[in-house]
């Protein structure tokens, strides 16, 4: 099914019609991400085995097996950011999903129908110059399936429909990563008996996981090489926290959007120097702004907070409408609070236990009063003024804390705003909304500055 | 029969009166349980009156402000009423379920009510991995000790055993008021069906025992045959559908004859083994039962849905299938493509009703069913 909507390629006139002030060195990650999906398509013919997973970053234990994986979530925000998911959900709603069901499941099973159909009318096998491989249409299909979702039940039931939609005979193993609720008296951000207990759990379901893929490559898990990869990442998350850490800088160096770009060196692609060499050239340009002066927005004037998941395909746009109110989104929840937040509690020597304890603190698996808590550490690190929260529409995961979390911003002397949209499905943006509401954010905060 | 349906029909349209009532009374406390799988058991083996929450039949007013509209009814129906002061009467919330939206709503629900306690014991949910049963029985035995040091008294397993033993008779009982219903040996309501399973998981144990033992005693024999189409509710994984829906299905021309529902079938189908020790005895009920109703928000390789659909249908004897989806209920809309193939393959009539808290047009619901249950009525004198 092609896509057949044609995308504006000029914007509408907005603010002050300015355009973020991107980081050059993370196209560099463009050239990881091509070669990684390259990788990806050419696994059959080179006899490799491939995964399919969803949920939070375990592509290390793939790494060391020596097999090829593919991110569920990744494939759809990718098809979304190229603006190629239309046709694929369009395939699922033509199956009978509801388009109020999580749009990177739709997504991704939609896409997985449409190759399925081919396959059944013959028309797979498609060369390496197809232009459909240019654009990252085909998967390889998966020899195993590995689900392992922090907080979110619709991605444990998302790979339950790959399973069956795969005849139900890919072996597929489940891991549960589950809630810290943080209700006993001991409980805090990676403390109490509740993190212990749960960091224990989700590492004893690590180890079976390698057990998994033994069982089903018939070769030993190599946990050596699971070091060595860790080392790399573990390299990568300290330099990625350390430009970060930059951006306290007045005018901040690097947006939200740089960091969101940044998502996929950290989350699935493969532990090696490439992501070391990404993350160094990144903090080296944010070191060389901060330097300078230059800011990620042109006369930075307001820094705000992201909270929600990522519109996929309004990446560019969302940047872009941001700077041109003279508004940087500094950090967000997504970007700041995930994707090996915490790397020194991985021990090379045996990595499984802070491995396990870095997925248990994905950015939305805390219960609300701890997750609200390093919210606002980061708000206060970066001096922010105002929270916008992205209410995703099928993205429950994210937008369920997201009235307590709007309250404890006001509660804090910061504006809050939210606006509508959906992480792969763009129906659910509302452009002139969000306009309007950003506009009085922006006066809101203007009224406020000169009150004080 | 009346009088016993009246008793009934109180506790379950006013769960919360009820509970305070009930309180009042025993001057015991009363812990809310959250669907879908947690044992009313150890509340009441801890002298409390387990009390499965319901959605009302309130429009969401102020609960606008705590939740997106884009969240199923239930959550929402939670919130609003947390936030009207309809809990009050609760001591506690245990809360297990890992249904996202549950999650959200547990946590509104601790900001709106700090001071009331929630037993959070998140359930495994991979049943077939080899870490269930030591993961289930950890997390009953916390549960033992949170409600003992909620209670201030400790839990004797005999207590616990004792309670199992009821809870199992509770569910042989309605079990048999289902089975007389599939047989065509009774004429009980869709309505009055749902009576009996809500207001069980809001009574106290030993007084619904006694209820249904007049209502087993006392409800007429009826001849059986019937002009009306023998049909099947499935879905509603969490709370009731409005009893209008299925009202509505009946004077179709329809007799329900089974369902899957929550408020149904899937709360009463399975039994803890009273030979186990209780924790053992709970854990065990936990992982098994969804080998015999599949449930979508459980993983289980080799267990389906619509397999145990298909055979359960034919064995009730119903000729269609009405599949009642909560607008937003993920499980469902990931599993009802999987339904809708397997039944379609079969010839079995099938047809979805998208279920909403409010605004359901009945009426217009009505045209579509009536040309259900011809359909399948039709199909049914062609299979003769």
């Amino acid at each position: 099914m092609e896509n057949i909507v044609a995308m504006p390629t000029s914007k509408p006139v907005f603010g002050n019609g300015e355009r973020a002030n991107k980081l050059k060195s993370t196209r560099f990650g463009s050239k990881l991400v091509n070669d990684y999906w390259s990788g990806v398509f050419a696994a059959k013919e080179q006899g490799k085995k491939v995964v399919w997973y969803n949920g939070t970053y375990i592509p290390p234990f793939f790494h060391s097996h020596d097999l090829v994986w593919v991110h569920g979530e990744a494939w759809s925000a990718m098809l979304a950011a190229r603006h190629r998911e239309i046709g694929a959900q369009a395939r699922g709603e033509q199956r009978g999903y509801d388009r109020e069901l999580c749009s990177y499941a739709r997504t991704h099973i939609g896409q997985m129908l449409i190759e399925m159909d081919k396959a059944k009318a013959g028309e797979d096998g498609l060369s390496l110059d197809d232009p459909r491989i240019e654009a990252m249409m085909k998967l390889p299909p998966p020899d195993m399936i590995v689900n392992a979702y922090p907080y979110c039940s619709s991605g444990q039931q998302w790979d339950d429909i790959t399973y069956r939609v795969f005849g139900k005979k890919v072996p597929m193993f489940t891991i549960q990563i589950p809630l810290l609720w943080g209700g006993r008296q001991d409980a805090g951000y990676l403390r109490g008996e509740e993190w212990d207990q749960r960091s224990r759990y989700v590492a004893d379901q690590l180890i079976e996981l390698t057990k998994f893929l033994e069982a089903n490559t018939g070769r030993r898990f190599d946990f050596d090489r699971l070091s060595e990869t860790m080392g790399y990442i573990k390299r990568a998350a300290e330099l990625r926290l350390e430009g970060m850490e930059l951006c306290t800088a007045r005018p901040s160096p690097a947006s939200f959007f740089d960091w969101i770009v940044s998502i996929a060196p950290m989350s699935f692609l493969p532990g090696d120097q490439n992501i070391v060499d990404y993350f160094q050239g990144v903090k080296d340009e944010i070191q060389e702004r901060a330097a300078n002066g230059e800011g990620a927005v042109k006369d930075e004037r307001y820094r705000l907070f992201f909270d929600g998941m990522m519109n996929w395909n309004k990446v560019g746009w969302l940047a872009d409408k941001f700077a041109q109110v003279n508004a940087c989104v500094v950090a967000g929840r997504y970007t700041h609070m995930s994707f090996w937040q915490e790397p020194q509690l991985i021990d090379l020597k045996d990595p499984v236990l802070g491995m396990a304890q870095n997925y248990l603190v994905c950015p939305n698996n805390h219960g609300a009063p701890i997750m609200i808590g390093e919210i606002e550490k980061l708000c206060d690190k970066f001096e922010l003024d105002g929270v916008v929260c992205h209410a995703s529409r099928t993205c429950r995961g994210m937008t369920n804390a997201q009235f307590l979390i709007a309250g404890s911003a006001k509660k804090y002397g910061r504006q809050a705003m939210f606006f509508e949209g959906d992480v792969a499905d763009e129906s659910f943006y509302k452009d002139e909304l969000l306009n309007v509401r950003l506009e009085a954010m922006v006066e809101a905060m203007e009224a406020k500055r000169r009150a004080a | 029969m009346d009088q016993i349906l009246n008793l009934m029909r109180y506790a379950a349209q006013s769960p919360m009166d009820y509970a305070a009532a009930w309180k009042e009374r025993t001057g015991r406390q009363v812990i809310g349980l959250l669907p879908m799988h947690f044992p009313g058991e150890l509340a009441h083996a801890a002298g409390c009156l387990p009390l499965v929450i319901q959605d009302d039949a309130e429009p969401i007013t102020v609960g606008q402000a705590g939740v997106f509209n884009f969240y199923c009814g239930f959550n929402r129906s939670l919130i609003d009423q947390t936030m009207r002061g309809s809990f009050d009467c609760l001591d506690a919330i245990m809360f297990g379920d890992h249904c996202v939206q549950l999650l959200g709503t547990a946590d509104t629900i601790r900001a709106e009510r700090p001071e009331l306690p929630i037993l959070f014991n998140q359930l495994c949910t991979t049943l077939d991995a080899n870490w269930a049963e030591r993961e289930t029985i950890g997390t009953f035995t916390q549960l033992w000790k949170e409600l003992e040091s909620l209670t201030g008294r400790a839990i004797a397993p005999e207590a616990a055993s004792a309670s199992i033993a009821l809870f199992n008779r509770n569910r042989t009982q309605m079990r048999e008021l289902y089975e007389l219903r599939r047989q065509g040996r009774i004429a009980i309501s869709g309505r009055d069906m749902q009576l009996v399973v809500k207001s069980s998981m809001v009574m106290d144990k030993a007084d619904h025992v006694a209820l249904m033992d007049r209502l087993l005693r006392e409800i007429p024999r009826v001849a059986a045959g019937s002009a009306e189409i023998p049909l099947y509710l499935s879905g509603h994984m969490c709370h009731a559908p409005k009893p209008e829906i299925i009202d509505m299905i009946e004077e179709c021309g329809a007799r329900i004859v089974n369902d899957d529902l929550f408020v149904g079938w899937r709360f009463i189908h399975a039994d803890m083994d009273e030979a186990r020790q209780p924790v053992e005895a709970m854990a065990h009920w936990y992982l098994e039962k969804n080998q015999r109703v599949p449930c979508p928000t459980r993983t289980m390789q080799g267990v389906d849905w619509e397999d145990y659909l298909l055979s359960d249908v034919q064995r009730s004897g119903a000729r269609g299938l009405v599949i009642l989806m909560v607008k937003f209920c993920e499980p469902h809309m990931y599993f009802y493509p999987e339904i809708k193939e397997a039944f379609e393959s079969r010839g079995i009539p099938h047809l979805l009703i998208e279920t909403e808290h409010e605004e359901m047009p009945i009426e217009a619901l009505k045209t579509r069913v009536e040309t259900f249950v011809e359909i399948a009525k039709r199909r049914a004198t062609e299979a003769a």
